[in-house]
């Protein structure tokens, strides 16, 4: 446990973490000190003056809660008559050059500056003369636009690309009222964590071109996952909407803070396969190139299994441990050789050493855990001579080009499980949709040997039923989830001692060596 | 009542020369100082009451004795010649006048701090006179007085003028250290204190021009010489600019204590004939105005002037007389320090260029009482919100004005003032 | 102040001459990191050029390893540093304070009417610009005016004429 001080918050006694500011450590017992310019992830800057507090007997009296450490028997005043006064002012000040239209703007519902005027000012304009006019609907870059005349020069985007990107495209120019976020000319952002600035930025100054107008923010319902764009699985909210007499819709991801995967951060890449989540999607089976009914498909797969002789599997590294799991079981039983042969999905010398990883897939660590061969020559073996190819949302077509998936599908029947529309899907004999994990929910071990757990985010108007119910359905043992994570605890020592029905917010550290000593 | 201690070779042709400088004593102390310990220079210094020439009057060893003990990082002066606030001339003198003084006295200083590099921070605009610093600087440098082995002692000292550009704000010392940085002149949040933290992450003394140039004579003479002059809590002497509505403005030194009015009317002639005094800003455009009552009991030291509710400031001090419309000198330096902020903190920023559109109304005819009372609250507001202290030079001057001469604020909102076109 | 942040882009690549290249090597010794020469360089290139074009930025940021928005704060943040080219006589004339209480605004209006020019703006012909500036440090001698960085001082519209009368 972090180390803890007892200091008087208006008087009262409240024990907190040492070692952290006034901010952060009232804010984790519920005291909230309003601020703009500060964030966990940028340090101090003291530039917005909204933490203001009073230190009792302190020297000097008022200082920046973002820049003041807790102490031991500090006496800090937030509800002093004073303090109340300076929120006040510093809100009247905020807002005396900012446009108050907040109805049209993007960043209502979210926006600090319209919270905090409810929470600390409350007070009509004072403001007789005339604004400062400033710059609006500028291209940063990136698909970030900005809007000068809402920024409040709190300086967070220019950190970010200072302190964290390291790419320095933003700077604050000119000075006194005439400070404006600006780029340099002809150096637009360029990184691949450019729209991370749109959720740092406490007001609407810094949006996303691909978001803005298409939603107020407070018809979105925010629900936590892991994105699946690549194999570090940043922790995410979807923020998605049903809109009346229209389907349950994903409008962005959002990262969502993991000190031990993601920080507060994600790539502008994973930040866009919401897009996958909504498009291209498999909705109707279909048997032989046709649309079929959900029974008929299944029942043509059951055929297709009692008919071959020689079967394969191949598994995605996007399944979630659970369906890897129950996939394994299934192939099992079927006598058919597994392979999770996915070479398409490493992207080599893509990553970085923030967030980004070379391996595309969100669950190439189940592989290993669970004994999956992903080998090219796995693959070979396991297609040899079968005459039938079960694909449970594996997208081939990313690891083989044409010519080769033509040449396996030349002797093997296909018969998809997927969640996507791809070259595979159309290609099958039999396809059969699936919930992508948007609508599912499952356990994911990323590139660092993390254990994370996602839930339902979104439900549509006309549901899909899960992998692994679809794979129980053509004869695999494993119903749900629970089934699996049952299974899963049985077979795999690793996982003996952890409840994989309670998996923490942070997940669970499985240690490479545990996961290699499994392997081996 | 004028004096010549540090003005001593102001007056003699061609003391900014070395040759020149070093027949009327220049570096003539070196050889006492380098026989000393740094500590003692220290201890000279703090027996002298020397207080920091810059505006904030902090005794100057004081200021040094805060670095830390046993440091493993270099030690840093930065020579603060930004000389920026509006009504300040002194140092300009020193520069162009006496530039080998100031050199003299940075070696005595870093020697003291043990420190081996010095930048001198020059405010932009002084253009010629920041060639003839070079030149000195230069000619030290020549005859072994900087670089490897200063005076012929096992003593390194490097001294590098950083021109600034056109930024008042620079002359706060936290911005000054960022602008040698190569940032924007954005002053630092206190603590830590540049004695602790200060240029490049290293303990750095900041002094200013005058504060530096008065250490030869101190070390020459010591610390009771020094002392002679001026007041017990004041001593000493300053470099006093005069400037304004007065028959002979110019720079003139004196020592601390002197009365006000006196020096007005002995040493700068008095306001004009025909004329009476409206008002005298003491130390520099940010001090608050005093009335002509206020003036009569001031003495020239940080005793009575802080007494008096103003400050002693740079010791640039401004005469108004009766022509003088209080309105738009009031609009002249809101004009001046919202121009000025850097624009970091938001009550700064935003609430300075308020001020300068609410004067602004006022004085076209279109303001109301309300707005006389909205601008003296957003002094309140906006004062000591801010990270460094420049908004409050714009509030304490603002509020000065506006509390001492607000009928004439009332005046123009009853009409009694010629209405204006936008200005 | 004014919006500075509208940057000249001249299209053609900038360099410092042999002179200000030897200065930039002598000056960056002077100093423990490389940021520290973003002011001295915008000093060279306003030297070499008479004003910093976005190109002379960029030249910069190179030569010293840092963001071009780095330099291009600091450009736009200090007012002296010309992001436009000035008149060959580039004309000052402080506002502030003692200036302002010694007629400052009698010769603004002069040079407004002779130079047909508005303070910020360059005459057609190029041969002059006019700035209002803020407190120049002569205040003892006010009104002062700055030519090509030259001061005048005690100055009035008599004077004024002999001095531009010497220029034109």
């Amino acid at each position: 446990m972090a180390e803890k001080v007892k200091l008087f918050v208006n008087g009262q006694e409240v024990e907190v973490e040492a070692g952290k500011n006034l901010i952060d450590a009232f804010g984790a017992v519920g005291i909230e000190i309003p601020h703009l310019c500060y964030h966990p992830a940028l340090g101090a800057d003291g530039n917005c003056r909204m933490c203001l507090v009073g230190i009792e007997d302190g020297r000097p009296p008022l200082v920046p809660a973002c820049k003041t450490k807790v102490a031991e028997g500090m006496k800090v005043q937030l509800d002093a008559e004073k303090i109340k006064k300076i929120q006040r002012d510093i809100m009247e000040l905020e807002l005396i050059n900012h446009p108050i239209d907040c109805p049209i703007c993007d960043q209502a519902g979210e926006c600090k500056l319209q919270d905090y005027y409810m929470r600390y000012d409350g007070k009509p304009s004072r403001m007789t003369v005339k604004p400062v006019l400033k710059a609006k609907k500028m291209d940063f870059g990136c698909d970030v636009v900005h809007d000068q005349e809402r920024c409040v020069l709190c300086a967070r985007c220019v950190r970010f690309t200072r302190l964290v990107t390291k790419t320095g495209e933003l700077g604050i120019v000119n000075r006194t009222d005439y400070a404006r976020v600006n780029i340099f000319p002809g150096r637009p952002l360029n990184n691949r964590y450019a729209l991370n600035v749109v959720d740092l930025c406490p007001v609407g100054a810094m949006t996303s071109r691909d978001f803005r107008f298409k939603q107020r923010a407070w018809f979105l319902t925010k629900s936590p996952s892991i994105c699946q764009g690549c194999s570090k699985g940043c922790n995410i909210f979807i923020d998605h909407n049903r809109e009346k007499y229209k389907d349950d819709v994903i409008y962005r991801f959002r990262p969502r803070l993991n000190e031990k995967v993601n920080g507060y951060f994600m790539c502008d890449e994973g930040r866009m396969t919401y897009k996958q989540e909504n498009d291209n999607r498999l909705i109707a089976p279909q048997v032989n190139g046709r649309e079929a009914g959900f029974a008929e498909a299944i029942e043509a797969v059951r055929r297709a299994i009692s008919g071959a002789t020689k079967t394969a599997v191949l598994v995605s590294p996007n399944a979630s441990l659970e369906q890897i799991f129950s996939i394994r079981q299934f192939a099992a039983s079927i006598n058919a050789a597994l392979s999770g042969y996915s070479d398409g999905y490493i992207k080599a010398g893509d990553g970085d050493d923030f967030l980004i990883q070379d391996d595309k897939s969100a669950n190439r660590a189940a592989f290993t855990l669970l004994n999956i061969d992903d080998s090219k020559a796995g693959f070979d073996a396991a297609i040899n001579g079968a005459d039938l190819l079960i694909n449970f949302q594996n997208d081939l077509g990313r690891s083989l080009a044409e010519d080769q998936l033509a040449s396996v599908l030349a002797n093997a029947k296909l018969i998809a499980i997927s969640s996507a529309a791809t070259g595979c899907t159309a290609k099958s004999a039999v396809a059969v949709p699936v919930a992508s994990y948007s609508e599912d929910s499952g356990s994911l071990i990323n590139c660092d040997g993390r254990l994370q757990r996602y839930e339902i985010a979104v439900a549509k108007n006309q549901p899909l039923k899960s992998l692994i119910e679809v794979t129980n359905l053509i004869g695999g043992e494993i119903a749900n989830n629970q089934e699996a994570r049952a299974g899963l605890q049985a077979a795999v020592a690793v996982l003996k001692d952890i409840d994989l029905e309670q998996i923490p917010a942070e997940g669970i550290a499985l240690t490479e060596s545990e996961v290699a000593h499994v392997a081996a | 009542m004028q004096v010549q201690v540090l003005s001593a070779r102001f007056d003699i042709p061609d003391a900014n020369k070395i040759d020149v400088a070093k027949q009327h004593g220049a570096y003539s102390t070196l050889e006492k100082v380098f026989a000393m310990q740094p500590e003692e220079i220290i201890e000279v210094v703090k027996a002298s009451g020397l207080r920091g020439r810059g505006g904030a009057g902090f005794p100057t060893g004081l200021k040094w004795s805060f670095l830390p003990k046993n440091i493993d990082k270099p030690v840093y002066l930065a020579v603060n010649s930004d000389e920026s606030e509006p009504a300040t001339f002194k140092d300009r003198y020193i520069l162009v006048r006496d530039p080998h003084m100031l050199i003299e006295g940075i070696i005595i200083c870093c020697y003291a701090i043990k420190s081996h590099a010095a930048y001198i921070y020059i405010r932009g605009e002084y253009t010629t006179q920041v060639k003839v610093l070079q030149a000195a600087i230069d000619e030290a440098y020549a005859a072994g007085y900087l670089g490897e082995s200063v005076a012929g002692h096992d003593y390194k000292l490097d001294v590098t003028v950083h021109r600034g550009a056109g930024a008042y704000v620079c002359g706060e010392e936290t911005a000054l250290l960022e602008s040698i940085e190569g940032r924007k002149g954005q002053p630092r949040s206190k603590p830590p204190f540049p004695a602790v933290e200060g240029l490049y992450g290293c303990p750095t003394i900041i002094n200013n021009v005058q504060s530096i140039g008065s250490l030869p004579f101190i070390l020459t003479n010591g610390p009771d010489a020094y002392k002679a002059y001026g007041t017990e809590k004041s001593p000493g002497t300053h470099l006093f600019g005069i400037s304004g509505l007065v028959k002979k403005p110019g720079m003139y030194e004196l020592p601390l204590g002197l009365p006000l009015l006196e020096v007005i009317e002995k040493v700068a002639g008095g306001v004009r004939d025909g004329r009476t005094l409206k008002g005298v800003i003491p130390g520099g455009s940010s001090t608050p105005v005093l009335t002509p009552e206020e003036a009569q009991t001031v003495t020239l030291d940080y005793e009575s002037m802080a007494a008096h509710k103003t400050m002693f400031g740079s010791g640039g001090i401004v005469v108004l007389d009766n022509t003088v419309d209080m309105v738009k000198l009031v609009e002249n330096l809101i004009y001046f320090y919202h121009h000025e902020s850097c624009g970091q903190c938001t009550p700064c920023r935003e609430g300075l260029g308020w001020m300068l559109k609410i004067v602004r109304k006022i004085i076209r005819g279109e303001g109301t009482t309300a707005d006389i009372d909205l601008l003296t609250e957003l002094c309140d507001n906006i004062e000591m919100k801010t990270v460094c202290v420049l908004s409050a030079a714009c509030t304490m001057s603002t509020r000065s004005y506006l509390n001492k001469f607000r009928h004439e604020f009332e005046a123009y909102v009853a009409g009694g003032a010629p209405t204006q076109a936008a200005m | 102040m004014s919006d500075r942040s509208q940057l000249i882009e001249t299209g053609k690549p900038f360099a410092f001459d042999a002179q200000r290249d030897a200065e930039f090597e002598r000056l960056v010794k002077r100093y423990p990191t490389r940021e520290s020469m973003i002011l001295p360089s915008l000093w060279l290139v306003q030297e070499q050029e008479g004003w910093i074009s976005a190109e002379a930025m960029a030249y910069i940021a190179d030569r010293i390893g840092t963001f071009p928005s780095m330099v291009y704060e600091a450009a736009t943040f200090y007012t002296m540093y010309n992001l436009q080219p000035k008149g060959k006589t580039h004309i000052c004339v402080c506002r502030t304070l003692s200036c302002y209480l010694l007629g400052k605004q009698e010769i603004v209006d002069y040079l407004k009417q002779e130079l047909g020019i508005k303070p910020g703006e360059v005459s057609a012909d190029g041969q002059f610009s006019l700035e209002e500036v803020e407190c120049l440090g002569h205040c003892g001698t006010a009104p002062v005016v700055q030519v090509n960085g030259e001061f005048y001082e005690d100055m009035n519209v008599a004077k004024l004429k002999e001095l531009l009368a010497t220029l034109k």
